[in-house]
């Protein structure tokens, strides 16, 4: 494998205190971005052509590019540490084993878009990593790299994965139910307690120093002609080894199943999930896919949060599908008509027929409901159903409709 | 340090405030009321800390009733039915007393994979209860949630604060005996 | 400005103008559902999309807002069809449970399936059960199974009575909205989420079950309740009597007026129409001697009024008058007090305790025509009128309307002062300890039952329109007062109501430029109606045209 970037500090016990980091180099990038200006700091993350990791796949620089340069007032800097995506775990293990690499993003990101306070919104079920992450910003504080211009906030959630689409986390932070927020005005320009803000997820910050510190050309090598860097890829299901894995983006889906030791089970591939729980699924004759943000995206399919759950022969994909609709009707906040009905309505449907009770229309209208739904929510979950609810029936129609009695 | 979160920690509320008595005063002690202030304060807008301040209201309490949405609704000058939305919405607040310790197994695609219906079933049957059900000792409540996020080691759970991972029948069965 | 093109048509609107209400100037009616004008913008429904060119694909109107060269189109094939699965969605879990619901005929699932919808049902499973007929409060009713949780009732209650009662509980299909439990909706404007329902979700406990709404008839008018003069509907049931044993008034509906109420009222002016049909109507003159009441023709009491008139030197005559009664009733007075040179009038009876007020629309004083009595000559206090009975100056005294003994004058003096007097007259709708003390009562038309025009208290004159007919023989107090003018030979020359309101501008200066077009639908102010002379408030924004949505 090529350059370990993300996780390089892993293998060290004791890296997740402030002595280790330093040890490894940490905190020479924000002594380096110190003296760079601002703007040139963006620049340098936009030439770097990293890509949000948290799903969307948002160039970042240029997302800190739309805080208005006139705005005098506060402007916030939150961390998406809401990871949540069925299928991902990569922030839990850097928040655990790697939080200053976040803190240091965070200095560096909140020099670029002049921000002098950050929130770390973790999900709430992360008890030690928040309890890591919480030590680390103590230790950071004793040590003045925070408090010196830069606060940063610590915050848990309470168990809703909507809260991980970042202007659903922005209403959770603000004391609220995690309604995601309608756009425009967008985070930008009036996000975290109506002031501008910047969401990014914590392995994207995590980028942020090595890109500082070894160059934005070195990291745009690393990656493809659109997207630069390594990421950390979550790899569970029917694998030899489960385990997150860092690699550059340009792996392809078939050499990644083949690091995590190939398939296991049957040891023959039926299907994959290859970005987390909302990507649509890719059959086993489609893994030669880079897993980009573009690749993927030409494969008809998203990279998303990078889980990829590999699935084998013997695993009902019918099943498969209830279970994430399941989640889906539980998870859909119930702000937007199309979704707060037709993820409850699909997720019957679905169960119907896994139970043996499907009707042989029922295939149809799951397909016509989710497409007539799709785009035309508030906020990306309800497209993010969409992707399996249709891939999963289209790709492995025949699976189905052997569930059907008379189908 | 501005930590937005509660000073405290997480889960087992009843065991860790030693509380039995479902009557009790729904109050917080001064230091608490400090806590409360100087996580507002940490929020350009108070009710920024209204989850901190529930997750430590729970811990207090037990779980979240009615009075503790009221008393909490009064801290913050929020009328109580947006405390109910907010409590309502999160999984992570109780609105019953729940069990002294919480089982909450993984339900999600790659839990599903390893077996997590097993597991559903296996805790089932030791428990003598459903999902969502507290065991009549008030030992245990059984929940099944959605993705916890520790994938590579499905199946999983989380036990009150702790993950336990790659969970089979025996390891499940040596977990529940260490519970008090 | 921002000049764009709806459905091939260019309009002109305003800066910072959504595409709803840009549409609705080009004539074309984008449907919606959380969209209210009177409220923040909540984009949930997702029902108001519309196609905007060079825009990947439909984009909801209401959180759009209208810029220069924009080119929208309501009515492309991908909005329709999207329109439509958006209806399927608002219905699958809908009890489709119209024929007991007080919503049918007015309900935007209704008119909006049959426009955008027209679907074959698909649903075949178990829908998603939730609380029906819950009591929110005195005058609202929940069915959270028939709501669509577009939260309109929800930013009702945080943004414009800031009371906060109601939120929406739990998440996906199985949120609901709701009080927090154990609490009320009683807030002093509460019933106007029954308004804004557009679906039978929230309904009128007063109105429940008591008429279908397509048995209604409406007339615009004036809320009678305070000073404000809100605008309104009076939705009265004249078709199908029997179905609410004889009550006529059904409703009342707030109606916009930009200067005045916006879209809202208050309950007790909603709710404050009871006496309209209430079993203490006056319903014909009568006289009373001894201790019993007689029955009379209208002849023998208009002339019991002339003959006093007659007989009697002025200054023997007293009148209390009502800021209660409309300008063009009080202008007839003025004009028959002057005639017979009568001084000893007023019109203000104080009250016993202060009426409550609030900074949104409720005033203290609980008349919807103090400045109107005030400008006509009304606006003494009565005390000094039964100071002047009481003192045996005044043989003869007409009180319109009000029960003195229901007010903050002392029983005694009200007792002696009706002792002192020889002939105490009483006009008025209702019964009261007053026209139980009267020798002679004179039925008066309730507001509803005819037309007018009242001043507020910021001086704006707005009319109102007969909503039903009198009853029994009730008559407008002009009419009356014309009757004794016509037996004492004199003319008051109206047989409408806007003949007096004509003579009024011309005789009273205040009211000089205005006329009944003029006033229009929504009133206009006294001072500003010489110089500028503009219809009304304007075109109201879309709310306005529906009094349900």
């Amino acid at each position: 494998m090529a350059e370990i970037v993300l996780m390089r500090n892993f293998s060290n016990p004791e890296s997740h205190t402030l002595d280790a980091y330093r040890a490894s180099g940490g905190y020479a990038a924000w002594d380096r971005a110190r003296a760079i200006e601002p703007a040139a700091i963006t620049e340098e993350v936009k030439k770097a052509n990293l890509r949000g990791l948290g799903g969307a796949g948002f160039p970042t620089g240029t997302k800190w590019s739309f805080i208005p340069k006139t705005h005098t007032g506060p402007v916030y800097l939150v961390v998406n540490a809401d990871e949540g995506e069925p299928g991902t775990f990569k922030d839990r293990y850097l928040l655990e084993r790697d939080p200053h690499a976040l803190i240091e993003g965070m200095l560096i990101a909140a020099r670029a878009i002049r921000c002098t306070k950050g929130f770390v919104y973790i999900r709430g079920e992360y008890v030690e990593p928040w309890r890591r992450f919480s030590a680390a910003v103590k230790e950071a504080y004793d040590a003045g790299l925070l408090g010196q211009g830069f606060d940063v906030v610590v915050h848990r959630g309470a168990g809703a994965y909507i809260c991980g689409e970042e202007t659903g986390l922005l209403s959770s932070l603000e004391g609220k139910k995690g309604w995601p927020k309608i756009k425009p005005p967008f985070p930008a320009i009036k996000g975290a307690f109506g002031q501008p803000t910047i969401v990014n997820n914590v392995e994207t910050l995590c980028c942020v120093p090595p890109i500082v510190t070894r160059g934005a050309e070195w990291f745009a090598g690393l990656g493809t002609k659109t997207q630069g860097g390594t990421r950390m890829y979550s790899v569970s299901g029917r694998v030899k080894k489960p385990a997150v894995y860092e690699a550059p983006v340009s792996i392809t889906l078939r050499r990644l199943i083949e690091t995590a030791g190939g398939v296991s089970g049957t040891g023959r591939l039926k299907a994959v999930v290859p970005g987390g729980g909302s990507a649509a699924i890719l059959s086993a004759d489609e893994i030669d896919v880079t897993m980009d943000v573009d690749g993927l995206k030409a494969a008809g399919s998203m990279i998303g949060s990078a889980g990829v759950v590999v699935m084998d022969e013997s695993v009902s994909i019918p099943e498969a599908l209830m279970v994430l609709a399941r989640f889906y009707a539980h998870e859909s906040c119930g702000q937007c008509t199309p979704c707060r009905e037709s993820t409850g309505w699909i997720y019957k449907m679905v169960h119907r027929i896994v139970d043996g009770r499907g009707h042989k229309e029922d295939l149809d209208t799951i397909l016509d409901v989710a497409k007539r739904g799709a785009g035309t929510t508030i906020c990306a979950f309800y497209d993010g159903a969409v992707g399996p609810y249709i891939s999963y029936i289209e790709k492995f129609r025949s699976e189905f409709e052997a569930l059907i009695p008379h189908g | 340090m501005t930590d937005g979160a509660p000073s405290t920690s997480n889960r087992t509320p009843a065991v860790q405030a030693g509380l039995s008595d479902p009557a009790t005063i729904v109050s917080f002690s001064e230091a608490q009321l400090g806590e409360v202030r100087r996580l507002q304060s940490v929020y350009p807008d108070a009710r920024g800390a209204l989850l901190p301040v529930l997750h430590m209201a729970q811990e207090t309490f037990g779980y979240i009733s009615l009075e503790v949405e009221e008393y909490v609704a009064a801290l913050f000058d929020l009328s109580p039915a947006h405390v109910h939305e907010v409590v309502t919405f999160y999984t992570l607040y109780f609105r019953e007393r729940p069990g002294r310790h919480i089982v909450a197994v993984c339900h999600n695609l790659s839990c599903h994979l390893a077996g997590a219906p097993g597991i559903i079933a296996h805790l089932k049957q030791k428990l003598g209860v459903d999902p969502g059900e507290t065991t009549a000792d008030r030992r245990v409540t059984f929940l099944t949630v959605e993705c916890l996020c520790a994938c590579e080691a499905a199946p999983m759970a989380q036990v009150d604060d702790r993950y336990e991972l790659n969970l089979t029948p025996e390891k499940i069965d040596r977990l529940l005996e260490g519970l008090p | 400005m921002a000049k764009l093109t709806v459905n091939g048509k260019e309009v002109e609107v305003p800066a910072g103008t959504n595409l709803i209400e840009a549409a609705r100037a080009a004539g074309v009616e984008v449907p919606h559902y959380c969209y209210h004008p009177g409220l923040s913008i909540a984009g949930q429904c997702r029902l108001c999309m519309v196609d905007i060119e060079k825009t990947p694909r439909p984009t909801i109107a209401c959180n759009t807002v209208a810029a220069d060269g924009m080119v929208v189109n309501t009515e492309t094939d991908r909005v329709r069809e999207t329109r439509k699965s958006i209806m399927e969605f608002h219905l699958i879990n809908h009890p489709l449970d119209c024929p007991v619901c007080d919503q049918a005929g007015e309900c935007w699932l209704q008119i909006y399936y049959m426009k955008h919808g027209l679907y074959d049902p698909r649903m075949k499973d178990e829908k998603v059960h939730k609380p029906k007929a819950v009591p929110l409060g005195p005058h609202v009713i929940l069915d959270a199974e028939r709501c669509i949780l577009c939260s309109r009732c929800v930013r009702f209650c945080d943004e414009i009575t800031a009371t906060g009662e109601l939120g929406i509980f739990e998440r996906g299909d199985h949120s609901e909205i709701g009080l927090f439990p154990g609490r009320e909706l009683d807030n002093k404007y509460s019933a106007n989420v029954v308004d804004i329902c557009p679906v039978g979700a929230l309904t009128d406990r007063d109105f429940r079950f008591q008429v279908r709404v397509w048995y209604l008839d409406t007339a615009k008018s004036i809320c009678p309740g305070c000073a404000r003069g809100c605008n309104i509907e009076v939705h009265v049931n004249r078709r199908r009597p029997h179905h609410a044993e004889g009550r006529r008034v059904a409703r009342l509906k707030p109606r916009f007026n930009a200067e005045v109420n916006k879209w809202w009222i208050c309950d007790a002016g909603r709710y404050g129409f009871g006496f309209v049909d209430a079993p203490d109507r006056l319903l014909t003159p009568a006289q009373r001697e001894g201790g019993s009441s007689t029955d009379v023709t209208w002849e023998l009491g208009i002339a019991a009024v002339a003959g006093a008139l007659r007989r009697l030197p002025p200054e023997q005559l007293g009148v209390i008058a009502s800021p209660k009664m409309a300008n063009e009733d009080l202008f007839a007075l003025r004009r028959l007090l002057d005639l017979h040179g009568i001084s000893q009038a007023a019109g203000r009876v104080p009250t016993r305790v202060p009426g409550d007020e609030d900074d949104f629309l409720i005033r203290a004083d609980k008349n919807p025509n103090s400045l109107g009595a005030e400008l006509m000559g009304f606006g003494g206090d009565a005390r000094t009128v039964l100071e002047a009975a009481r003192a045996r100056r005044l043989k003869f005294l007409w009180v319109f309307g009000h029960d003195l003994l229901a007010s903050a004058l002392s029983e005694r003096d009200v007792l002696e002062a009706f002792r002192a007097v020889e002939t105490v007259v009483f006009t008025g709708s209702n019964a009261n300890w007053t026209s139980a003390h009267a020798h002679w009562v004179l039925p008066a038309a309730a507001w509803a039952e005819r037309e007018g025009t009242y001043t507020n208290f910021e001086g704006r004159v707005q009319r109102f329109r007969t909503a039903i007919e009198p009853l029994g023989q009730a008559l407008a107090e002009w009419e009356i007062v014309g009757r004794v003018m016509a037996s004492l030979g004199q003319t008051l020359s109206a047989t409408r109501a806007e003949h007096l309101f004509r003579q009024l501008v011309e005789a009273v200066p205040a009211f000089a430029g205005l006329s009944y077009p003029l006033l229009g639908d929504t009133g206009s102010p006294l001072a500003a109606a010489g110089a500028a002379g503009r219809p009304g408030a304007g075109a109201p924004p879309s709310e306005a045209t529906s009094s349900s949505c």
